[in-house]
């Protein structure tokens, strides 16, 4: 069949197989064994053409044909991530043939008309044209740079973040983003344009990058900067209005949303003005759970928000239900989450196999204000009111059944996440301004709210896999980044626009932000340690205790330049104190020693010093932030945030689309050691699993389990060692194999009593799951059933079996792939991103 | 013996017998669903922006899948629970059934929130002759036992039954459905219909433990039943699986007349030729096509632990008990 292609003018033009193999060709540069890719790619994007399909389809089908085979062939992803960039590149600046050097020049050309363009359509912020050189910014954009992507980073990057012109056409590319985000964060930098070009130097490197909004509010007319957003909503009907009124400002503003609603009287509580009772807490959830659904943050992102409630509120069994699968719909959360705010009282009556006593916040309106000790007097007065009659309503159950009821849902639904209040506020060094009522959407942020603050937190990620050299991390470029991202930060709140009073407030009297770290479990493989040894809690200890270091110096920097935060005064910084100090704090109210290694890795780091230095003003009320880094963790091409590499491959399933995560690292190493070719398919039958593998020797095997494989006890013992340095808290994913209630209770027991502020996802492993396409599968087999084999005993050609169809069968061309494992060896890394890791450090 | 005019003793469902159909029960109660799980607003701004082609397989697909779950559930009841002694198999059955329903009422959700005609869309596969031809392939051998007498004691009776299983279990499930769920799955792959997807994984899933209990049962039953296992019998079975195939082939030019970017028809029918020959090799049979699978993609579709972004994505993993561990 002859197959028509339509072009961009709607004209017809014969295929051109030829023409389509040389640009997969030049895809192709560089790799080895180009010949063997060119041909795989053009077969597989052959059989997907239909006649009349268009030219830009034609460009994706070349692209899909690419990224299906990455699973055999990382280095398909290569050329994936070239292809991709050529239509953007295309798309951006129109054609430019073949010649790079004209390519290189049109990039370069084309930057100023992009911001010009931008601006003068309403798109960008007039200061983005007023405030630069924007020559001199054209000189220092590299599309080398472009090359260490991979695929999913760079389609998610496009996807979400990368800003379209008005009739919704690409209007940047990757190094235009990069430049937009820099630029939009230096405004009031005395010398903007040489602090664009640090910024960008660092972000297109992906030594760090800013948080989700930041990318793709900078520089744009409207820019909504900030990631998290933490309210209370409180008691009367006024208010819980006007939550909801907030609730979808900010979600439009794209920030994810934390609300406590805690203090929303019970089911049953009498109201006042009409002499009838409330309906509690939950109808007014669902119609903010409704709410958030109609919005797509900033167009983009989906509009996503935590309910917190603590556990003492009577309607707590029915909070814990909201994420259930079955039963009334007005009663469940189809798109919030839900959090448990857990105080220590809670656990010490597990613990001690005591009662838990639950009251309408109606009458018990103290208790969500008050923490550690306090707390536990308080909620011990009212249980004797309680008991001696003096409560209008009150339920008790035992504290363990209660526990256990949390934690089934938790298993059953991944709701709600355990969130520790005591050791949060215990531990705060900022809640001189009021108490933190919850964490926020990703359980990382830890600041206070009231009925006039909304919590704002402001975040960004370094990436430490970049941080690499020579199989050791880079202190140096480690402290660069540091203290640029945290100046990048800092810039971010003047600039910073938000749709709502409250939070306009927070911001700018705490000038909250939140340095977080990405990378975690990909640099861990990189320098051969497993994620549950010893040497990896360490690892963690060092980072976090280095990064805070200059975070905080940093900030006191700042300070010295700026001026200090509003709230400063009367903080825990102002008393002399750094986050790690706040322990002693928390084991004194708590009545028990935190369960680890309290000591500072870094013997050369002078704290008391610095702890000198910040009593005399901090420009930032709290500094770090582990967030989850789900989307830009994938655009860096590493593992998200502290979290172990999920499997070995793996796929995602995001708002952008569905990919397929492929072990980069463990591909080079099995590519070194000849094995590679052998074990490919067993890779994606055992689903990224190579514990069964037998060809894989063992210390390779311990360097990359799946995170259904690494011990529970891991994931606590490396958030709690990071947790020691860091002010705010870690988004902490939590993976189980087992279903064993008994043991899952006691892991979360284990996560407290080390000091976890808070957990994040339960991810449990799947018991049973799809039948597998691309693998041999044979359920007989498996069985150790043959069926009707045995009937053909006697022939013994299979082939020879008389076929009644006289259908045309469908001839398919064999696909030839000879790849010599020693040719490999000699081309070197084959993870290109690896590769360019190393040019960058020396 | 599984098969055979169930007696008094069986519905005593202690000691178990036959422990697959147990373990089978349970797993498929851990999957349970609902349709309303799932919010199709983002895959109604895809499906208006695509094109008329794109929108009429996603049509098409539905308009058949919809009818046909209720086919399996028919066949079920008339021409396989009745023949089956296993209570342990007949918990597992009653289930199956029970999701087939929830899959033909979540297809129902999807026809009914996406913009089809109502008053022709659930007539489309009696008004479609090769969907028709593929109907009239199933009840072809369940009218052996809902018209004929059947006696299941009889090798001959035997054998209509296995007839009929193959058909609906392996033919119909096994091979029809999964290229339906390669083809919608392919949307995803796209960035589009991404919820609909969604409910396709857990159809899939349910629909692979279905699988896995057809598959056992038909083993069993070879098993307990030597009189099956002749070189004659054995190449009508395969022969009903081939002319699956190609009952399929006419299906998928109707849902592919000109082709979408990334699938045409040629493509299906050498996807629904993989998926036949792994069937053909499950029981014992060989293979016929010997076609490699054209959807390498599908490695990432279905093949691999999902990691989702929950706040961005239906997180189709969970199963509904806890502390099941215990025992």
């Amino acid at each position: 069949m002859e197959i028509y292609i339509t072009k961009r003018d709607g004209s017809k033009e014969l295929f051109n197989a030829d023409r389509i193999n040389r640009s997969i060709e030049r895809a192709c540069f560089g790799l080895v064994d180009p010949i063997t890719k060119v041909t795989q790619i053009a077969t597989d994007t052959k059989v997907t053409l239909y006649d009349g399909i268009t030219e830009e389809e034609l460009d994706l089908a070349t692209i899909n044909a690419a990224v299906q085979n990455i699973k055999d062939d990382p280095d398909y992803d290569k050329v994936a991530v070239r292809l991709l960039l050529k239509t953007v590149y295309k798309n951006v600046l129109g054609d430019y043939g073949k010649d790079i050097e004209k390519f290189k020049k049109l990039h370069k050309e084309n930057f100023a008309k992009y911001i010009k363009q931008g601006v003068a359509d309403g798109i960008l912020d007039s200061r983005m044209e007023q405030k630069f050189d924007l020559e001199k910014l054209s000189l220092a954009l590299d599309t080398n740079k472009d090359e260490l992507f991979i695929y999913a980073g760079l389609s998610s990057l496009l996807n979400r973040y990368s800003i379209k012109d008005r009739s919704q056409k690409p209007f940047e590319t990757p190094q235009y983003f990069f430049m937009r985000v820099a630029m939009g964060l230096s405004y009031n930098e005395t010398q903007p344009t040489e602090w664009s070009i640090k910024f960008y130097e660092k972000m297109s490197s992906l030594e760090y990058l800013a948080g989700g909004s930041t990318n793709i509010n900078a520089g744009a007319i409207n820019p909504a900067l900030s990631n998290c957003f933490l309210l209370e909503i409180h008691d009367d009907m006024a208010h819980i209005s006007k939550s909801v009124s907030d609730v979808m400002m900010l979600s439009k503003a794209s920030g994810g949303i934390g609300a406590s609603i805690t203090k929303l009287r019970a089911t049953g509580s009498p109201l006042s003005s009409n002499n009838t009772t409330s309906s509690g807490p939950t109808p007014f959830a669902k119609i903010i759970d409704t709410a958030i659904r109609a919005i797509q943050r900033g167009g983009k992102k989906k509009g996503a928000l935590c309910f917190y409630m603590e556990n003492w509120h009577l309607d707590f069994a029915d909070f814990v239900e909201w994420r259930h699968n079955a039963g009334d719909d007005y009663l469940r959360m189809r798109t919030a989450d839900t959090a448990v705010f857990i105080s220590d009282e809670f656990r010490k009556r597990v613990a001690s196999k005591e009662d838990w006593y639950m009251f309408d916040p109606k009458e018990t309106a103290d208790l969500n204000e008050l923490y550690g000790k306090a707390f536990s007097v308080k909620y011990n007065e009212y249980i004797k009111m309680a008991e001696s009659g003096k409560m209008r309503t009150f339920k008790k159950v035992p504290a363990t059944e209660q526990y256990r009821q949390i934690i089934t849902s938790l298993q059953a639904t991944s709701h709600p996440w355990l969130v520790f209040k005591d050791t949060i506020n215990l531990r705060a060094l900022n809640n001189n301004s009021g108490t933190i009522h919850m964490s926020n959407l990703c359980t990382e942020i830890c600041l206070p709210q009231d009925k006039d603050n909304i919590a704002v937190c402001n975040l960004a990620s370094l990436n430490l896999v970049t941080h690499i050299n020579k199989r050791q991390i880079d202190w140096q470029r480690l402290q660069e980044s540091a203290r640029i991202a945290i100046r990048q930060l800092d810039n971010l709140i003047d600039i910073n626009k938000l749709p709502v009073p409250e939070a306009v407030k927070s911001d700018s009297e705490n000038r909250a932000i939140g340095l977080g770290v990405m990378g975690f479990a990909d640099a861990l493989e990189q320098l051969g340690i497993p994620y549950d040894s010893p040497h990896a809690y360490d690892f963690a200890d060092k980072i976090f205790e280095f990064i805070s270091y200059m975070a905080i110096d940093e900030s006191a920097n700042l300070a010295k330049e700026r001026g200090c935060y509003k709230n400063f005064n009367g903080s825990e910084w102002s008393h002399g104190k750094v986050p790690v100090d706040t322990i002693t704090k928390l084991e004194e109210e708590r009545g028990n020693p935190i369960d680890i290694d309290k000591n500072s890795k870094q013997n050369w780091l002078d704290w008391d010093s610095l702890r000198a230095k910040v009593k005399k003003g901090m420009r930032n009320a709290t500094l770090m932030a582990v967030a989850p880094n789900a989307n830009i963790g994938l655009v860096a091409g590493t593992t998200p945030g502290i979290d172990p590499r999920f499997a070995q491959v793996f796929s995602r399933n995001k708002i952008s689309g569905k990919y397929l995560d492929i072990n980069h690292n463990l591909v080079t190493e099995l590519k070194n050691m000849n094995l590679w070719e052998k074990i490919k398919d067993k890779l994606i039958e055992l689903q990224g699993d190579i514990s069964e593998i037998q060809e894989i020797p063992q210390h390779i095997k311990d360097i990359y389990k799946t995170s259904f494989a690494v011990s529970p006890y891991a994931f606590v013992e490396v958030a709690a060692r990071a947790q020691k340095w860091v002010d705010q808290a870690l988004s902490r994913n939590m993976y189980l194999d087992s279903r064993d209630v008994e043991k899952t209770m006691d892991i979360y027991f284990t996560a407290w009593k080390k000091g976890l502020k808070s957990t994040y996802y339960l991810h449990m492993k799947p018991r049973h799951s799809a039948e597998q396409s691309t693998v041999t599968v044979n359920k007989s087999s498996a069985l150790g059933k043959t069926g009707f084999s045995s009937a053909f005993k006697k022939v013994t050609n299979i082939e020879s079996l008389p076929v009644l169809s006289n259908q045309p069968e469908v001839v398919v061309e064999p696909i030839t792939k000879i790849i010599d494992g020693k040719t490999y060896k000699v081309h070197g890394p084959s993870d290109p991103q690896e590769q360019y890791t190393c040019d960058s450090c020396q | 013996m599984i098969l055979g005019k169930a007696s008094p003793e069986d519905v005593n469902l202690h000691p178990i017998k036959y422990q697959w159909a147990y373990d089978l029960y349970q797993q498929a109660v851990r999957n349970t669903w609902f349709p309303h799980e799932i919010a199709l607003k983002e895959d109604l701004e895809d499906f208006t922006k695509m094109t008329e082609d794109e929108r009429h397989s996603v049509k098409f697909l539905m308009a058949f899948f919809n009818p046909a779950e209720l086919i399996v559930n028919r066949s079920i009841a008339l021409g396989i629970y009745p023949y089956i002694k296993s209570p342990e198999a007949h918990l597992y059955l009653a289930k199956q059934m029970w999701e087939e329903a929830n899959h033909c009422v979540a297809f129902e959700y999807v026809l009914e929130t996406f913009p089809f005609d109502k008053e022709k869309i659930y007539n489309v596969h009696l008004e479609t002759p090769s969907m028709q031809a593929k109907e009239d392939f199933i009840m072809k051998y369940l009218k052996r036992m809902t018209e004929d007498k059947l006696d299941v004691q009889t090798t001959e009776g035997k054998k209509d039954f296995i007839r009929n299983l193959v058909a609906t279990n392996i033919v119909m499930e096994g091979v029809w459905f999964y290229s339906g769920f390669m083809v919608a799955l392919s949307f995803r792959q796209r960035n589009q219909l991404r919820n609909f997807a969604s409910m396709i994984d857990w159809v899939l899933r349910d629909e692979s433990l279905h699988l896995k209990f057809g598959i056992n049962l038909i083993q069993t039953v070879l098993e307990e039943n030597k009189d099956l296992l002749t070189e004659d019998f054995a190449s009508e079975i395969r022969q009903i699986i081939i002319d699956g195939v190609n009952v399929e082939n006419a299906y998928n030019k109707d849902l592919f007349p000109r082709g979408i970017l990334g699938l045409n028809a040629d493509y299906v029918n050498q996807y629904v030729q993989y998926v036949a020959d792994r069937r053909l090799e499950e029981l014992g049979l060989p293979t016929h096509y010997n076609v490699t699978n054209p959807a390498k993609w599908m490695a990432s579709a279905t093949d691999v632990l999902e990691l989702v972004n929950f706040f961005e994505q239906q997180n189709t993993k969970y199963e509904v008990d806890s502390n099941s561990d215990k025992k």
